[in-house]
């Protein structure tokens, strides 16, 4: 795959009632990398995020995915795109009229076939207890507080164990404990070089996680670039958002315990599933990242801020959609 | 304000209709294709039918035969004074088989159908619109046309033909009961008349507008459903213009139908 952005956004610009929500936002994500992208409320950042996942269809440019355009896909690509691929809401949206169960079990029974009601069943209670839901699965979502909803949100998105997940503020509405967990199974997923992209406000989860930082303001991508870069950005309108990062002394690790229940819980989904037999790579310690970063790297945002300095150039689909 | 600003508008909000109009129709011809290939998918809701028919249809039951009754007595009471004045009281049952089987049977089933599954169907989707629960669907690779609008398109419209014939059947029995007040018939004597004025083509008429009916009431109540944005207050506004708009393209179905038959 060599430098291959797993997830690449060309020229993405989107309306949604009335409103212009993102514009010509280019950027890569680099393989097993974290990203984070940062912003005031309304800036775009969960928009963004739908347009990369594939939720939101844009209006202008185009998102690619391994290099095949999302829109171009045939019904097969796309399906294969979904199961490769998780997103974690931001208010969860369960659905509402299914158990816990049914959350969760749907995306198995969508896209793993041959897998038995019993297989489904350890597949579904091993996704809940790796995000600490110990309780019953038969109850309705309605009748969980929103952390615990969160929960099976994440757990939900985790239950293929995708190779790119999407994160819409994933520590929201979680108490100490629960946010903890969490962020254990973001460092076990960068440990185990998923790609994962974090939406947040938080500059504490772009400190602790980020490989890449994006920085967005009115739908726009003011910057992007490694975590080391992010640290040195002097423009106003991107400090503004990045003034409390601060340079890492330590690399971030992953739980060991956690990547040995990914491991089992991919064994269980056959050979259809993105194999994670091997061993779990340690997480690149910094300067690796930062290599990392580099290759989906802009060039470093000036003080005229403003202008889009997505890391790739502004490569316009002009087919649109 | 200025001539071209005016123009400008005016060429916007007809850009927007139009946009409207054919998205609506892209929208129209999506569903009826994905409601076609229903049992061939792979991801297909029949929970969501079996569900739809249940409430559409079975839940209908009771206020469908209890209005069907209402008219077959109606029209009975009117019919034997209006036409017995005229010495033609054998026409009663042409009136009948006209109004309750070509007419009022599916129509009126329509007004049941949109008064309670149009605004479920619209506020339903709606809500879980609102909840981001159909980008969850897409999130995880289900076409929300796939798994949640054909399968109450199927319903709808299997409950729709179902009901139709049940309001028939309750309209001609409403019509007899009241018969048997008036002027007592024996039964086997009012099927035979009923029979005797009785078209293949009355019959056929009946399931084709409640077909139709059917399908318009589904596409535009999940159409309305699936159009609200982001706010809780779209909700109940999808509601009730489902129920306008289904309203409207019925009764113009239902007299386009009745003039293609009449005029054809």
């Amino acid at each position: 795959m060599g430098d291959e952005p797993i997830i690449e956004l060309r020229g993405v610009g989107a309306h949604r009632g009335g409103f212009q929500i993102l514009r010509e936002v280019s950027f890569g994500l680099a393989e097993g990398a974290t990203t984070v992208f940062m912003g005031g409320a309304g800036s775009g950042k969960s928009s963004l995020l739908k347009a990369a996942a594939g939720i939101v269809v844009p209006d202008e440019g185009a998102v690619l995915f391994r290099g095949k355009d999302l829109a171009k896909m045939s019904r097969a690509e796309e399906l294969e795109f979904h199961r490769r691929s998780g997103f974690v809401f931001q208010d969860a949206a369960l659905w509402a009229n299914q158990s816990l169960f049914d959350n969760l079990a749907l995306p198995l029974r969508l896209h793993e076939h041959g897998l038995s009601a019993a297989e489904v069943a350890r597949a579904v209670a091993r996704v809940a207890e790796l995000v600490g839901y110990s309780d019953e699965l038969k109850a309705r979502p309605s009748e969980l507080s929103t952390g615990e909803r969160r929960l099976i949100g994440l757990a939900r998105a985790l239950v293929l164990d995708p190779e790119l997940l999407l994160m819409d503020e994933p520590a929201a509405y979680l108490d100490e404990t629960s946010a903890e967990r969490v962020f254990e199974i973001i460092a076990s997923l960068g440990a185990r070089r998923r790609s994962v992209a974090i939406v947040s406000g938080s500059s504490d989860i772009a400190h602790r996680f980020a490989d890449s930082l994006g920085v967005l303001k009115a739908g726009r991508l003011l910057a992007f670039g490694s975590y080391a870069e992010a640290v040195r950005w002097d423009d106003p309108a991107i400090r503004v958002v990045t003034g409390r990062l601060r340079a890492r002394k330590a690399p971030v690790s992953g739980d060991a315990a956690l990547s040995a229940w990914a491991d089992a819980l991919t064994g269980s989904l056959g050979d259809g599933a993105p194999s994670a037999a091997a061993p779990a790579p340690a997480r690149p310690p910094d300067a690796e990242a930062r290599e990392r970063g580099k290759a989906a790297a802009p060039p470093e945002p000036t003080d005229s801020g403003g202008s889009d300095q997505g890391g790739r150039a502004a490569d316009t689909d002009e087919e649109g959609r | 304000m200025t001539l071209g600003l005016w123009l400008e508008r005016i060429g916007r909000t007809l850009r927007e209709r139009l946009y409207g109009l054919f998205y609506g129709l892209g929208y129209f011809f999506n569903v009826l294709k994905e409601s076609i290939l229903f049992f061939k998918r792979r991801q297909v809701g029949f929970r969501v039918l079996v569900m739809q028919i249940l409430f559409t249809g079975y839940e209908a039951l009771r206020i469908s035969a209890v209005l069907a009754l209402a008219i077959g007595v109606a029209i009975n009471l009117i019919g034997s004074s209006l036409l017995a004045g005229f010495g033609q009281g054998k026409l009663m049952y042409t009136l009948l088989i006209i109004v309750i089987t070509r007419e009022l049977g599916p129509l009126l089933t329509a007004f049941i159908v949109i008064a309670r599954s149009g605004t479920a169907i619209a506020t339903e989707l709606g809500g879980m619109v609102v909840a981001h629960e159909i980008e969850a669907y897409v999130a995880v690779g289900v076409n929300p046309i796939t798994y949640l609008a054909a399968p109450r398109v199927l319903g709808v419209v299997i409950s729709m033909m179902v009901l139709t014939v049940y309001f028939n059947v309750f309209g001609l029995f409403g019509s007899f009961a009241v018969m048997q007040l008036l002027k007592p018939v024996a039964f086997q004597e009012y099927m035979k008349n009923l029979v005797e004025v009785l078209t293949v083509g009355d019959l056929l008429l009946g399931l084709v507008k409640s077909l139709v009916f059917g399908v318009i009431i589904s596409v535009v109540s999940t159409y309305r459903g699936f159009a609200v944005e982001r706010s809780t207050t779209e909700v109940p506004v999808a509601g009730i213009r489902a129920v306008g708009t289904s309203f409207i393209l019925c009764i113009v179905a239902d007299a386009a139908l009745t003039a293609v038959l009449y005029l054809g």
